[in-house]
């Protein structure tokens, strides 16, 4: 019974955000650019959400509130980050929007290709890309595998739960496009908060009065919890700032955050979004209260369970109800950035794949085509590799964390520095992405650096040191970015 | 002048977010009961959006 309740309200939660978010299709004609970068109509506000949307997905969750419960302070990195990248953002943003306006790309291999003139590197890009992204999509069906088991309590198969939830999302996508990516955030941006406020500041007050007597408490049972390790420490300051580096420049890179760069009305939405996202980020604070709440609550948990550590102290202590909104909250946070993901890896293979390298699908009717049958494609595919090959998951996702991130410096030169050349840039990004995935695979962390960071530094010199040595990008140069 | 101004708005922040990390690590003194590092770190993210506004105002963007 109860748990049918739970069940009940998951389900209310999914379906009236898609039926609301199908609301967005009402007066729009579709068309590639209406489908992938939503006319490139969207206002600081609406784009706000979006972002909020599709960055903060069920494991930005999970996983901070379960590092702050397994590490303690290094799970601190999650607020700091995303601010240092809006810092850098703000100048960084306008120069793609140009890019994109000037010459009507829709996704980010277009961008290099403008950029570089090289169908080579382009179409490396898109590989890269899509290979790093699948996984991610995959990683979304796990995380909504964990709210149905904790909802349903084995009313019915989560795992049959998460296949008809998503293949709900693939229909959805199929339909709607970015608007409806946008429109469904509305809904789940007010839920995160909503449950957020719950677990962060609900959970601290009812167990422990107030959160500094949380603080008081955890300080007495983990002494070291409140701070970073030594300098060279696992997890120490030196890892916090390579990560924090690192994540920040690099968060921004992928086909997912290049098309949502480009569905801005002008640039000055962009520059108005790096202001206005730090903010986003403050909500972080209350998972971390979540996260040292559940410590003390349901002490003794590890890997995946330490995860899921808040949703034990809610399902063990609070109503029904209660459950069923935050492991709601909790699908949505699953599914919405799962459209994001699948709609741009679908226009990259559609685009830049089928369209640039075999010529099928190039004008509009065509490409909307190829790109919605890509979508169909690829949700598939994601679904049968967490279905068949969830075990391997773990290596296929040091590709997502460490690969996408190697694309910045290809931005960021391609922006500032008119002797980058294109086979400095592919350079880079080779070694980089090599570099990182050998360190990242071996666990290996000189001086407790984060091997993405090393990899990246890795990227940066070999781009710069290549580029002097070759000559610069053929055809057509774009200016680089001024004020 | 303005250009030293519209580079600080930004490194400061960024800088104290990152590298000066390794500097506040540290418990004492607690704020409202807060650990110092997570109160320094929340502080500037807060200040943020404050810098980059006024860099938004120098530049002529708002």
């Amino acid at each position: 019974m109860n748990a049918a309740l739970a069940l009940g309200i998951v389900a209310v939660i999914v379906i009236g955000t898609v039926s609301f978010a199908l609301l967005s299709l009402r007066r729009f004609t579709m068309s590639p650019q209406e489908y992938i970068v939503g006319g490139r109509g969207f206002g600081a506000v609406f784009l706000w959400v979006l972002l909020a949307g599709e960055i903060y997905t069920s494991f930005t969750f999970l996983g901070a509130a379960g590092w702050t419960y397994t590490f303690g302070a290094p799970a601190f990195y999650i607020m700091a980050y995303g601010t240092c990248g809006y810092i850098f953002y703000y100048f960084l943003f306008p120069w793609i929007w140009r890019l994109g306006k000037e010459h009507n790309l829709l996704t980010l291999p277009d961008l290099i290709q403008v950029r570089y003139n090289s169908r080579l590197l382009s179409t490396i890009v898109s590989i890269i890309a899509v290979v790093a992204l699948i996984p991610y999509i995959t990683l979304q069906l796990s995380a909504l595998n964990t709210f149905l088991t904790v909802a349903g309590h084995g009313l019915i198969d989560p795992v049959i739960g998460a296949c008809v939830a998503f293949v709900v999302i693939i229909a959805f996508v199929f339909v709607t496009g970015l608007r409806g990516t946008a429109w469904a955030s509305i809904i789940k941006d007010a839920l995160v908060i909503g449950a957020l406020i719950f677990v962060g500041v609900a959970i601290p007050i009812q167990f422990f009065g107030s959160p500094a007597t949380l603080f008081d408490q955890v300080l007495r049972a983990h002494p070291d919890h409140l701070v970073l390790g030594g300098l060279t420490a696992p997890k120490g300051t030196l890892w916090y700032v390579s990560t924090v580096l690192l994540t920040g420049l690099g968060f921004f890179s992928g086909p997912q955050s290049i098309a949502a760069i480009f569905s801005a009305k002008d640039e000055n939405v962009l520059r108005r979004n790096a202001m206005l996202l730090p903010i986003y980020q403050l909500i972080m604070l209350l998972v971390f209260f979540a996260g040292f709440s559940a410590l003390l609550i349901v002490p003794g948990l590890k890997g995946t369970a330490a995860d899921q550590s808040f949703l034990a102290v809610v399902s063990r202590y609070y109503p029904t109800w209660v459950l069923g909104f935050v492991t709601g909250t909790g699908a949505l946070c699953a599914l919405v950035p799962s459209t994001a993901l699948l709609l741009s890896s679908a226009s990259v293979v559609a685009k830049n794949i089928a369209g640039d390298l075999f010529n099928i699908g190039t004008d509009e009717r065509g490409r909307l085509r190829v790109t919605r049958l890509m979508v169909v494609v690829l949700g598939l595919g994601a679904l049968v590799l967490w279905l068949f090959y969830r075990t391997q998951l773990v290596d296929l996702l040091l590709l997502t964390y460490n690969g996408i991130s190697q694309f910045m410096p290809a931005y960021l030169f391609g922006a500032y520095w008119k002797r980058t050349t294109t086979i400095g840039v592919a350079a880079g990004i080779v070694t980089g992405i090599t570099l990182a995935l050998i360190l990242a695979a071996s666990s290996i962390a000189p001086f407790g650096l984060n091997p993405g960071f090393v990899g990246l530094a890795a990227n940066i010199i070999v781009l710069v040191g290549v580029s002097l040595l070759s000559q610069p990008a053929r055809g057509t140069l774009p200016e680089p970015a001024g004020n | 002048m303005q250009q030293r101004l519209r580079f600080l708005l930004a490194a400061i922040p960024f800088a104290a977010l990152s590298v000066a990390v390794p500097f506040v690590n540290r418990v004492e003194p607690r704020v409202l009961g807060l650990p110092f590092l997570l109160v320094w770190i929340a502080f500037w993210v807060i200040i943020t959006p404050a810098c980059i506004w006024t860099l938004g105002r120098i530049e002529k963007h708002w």
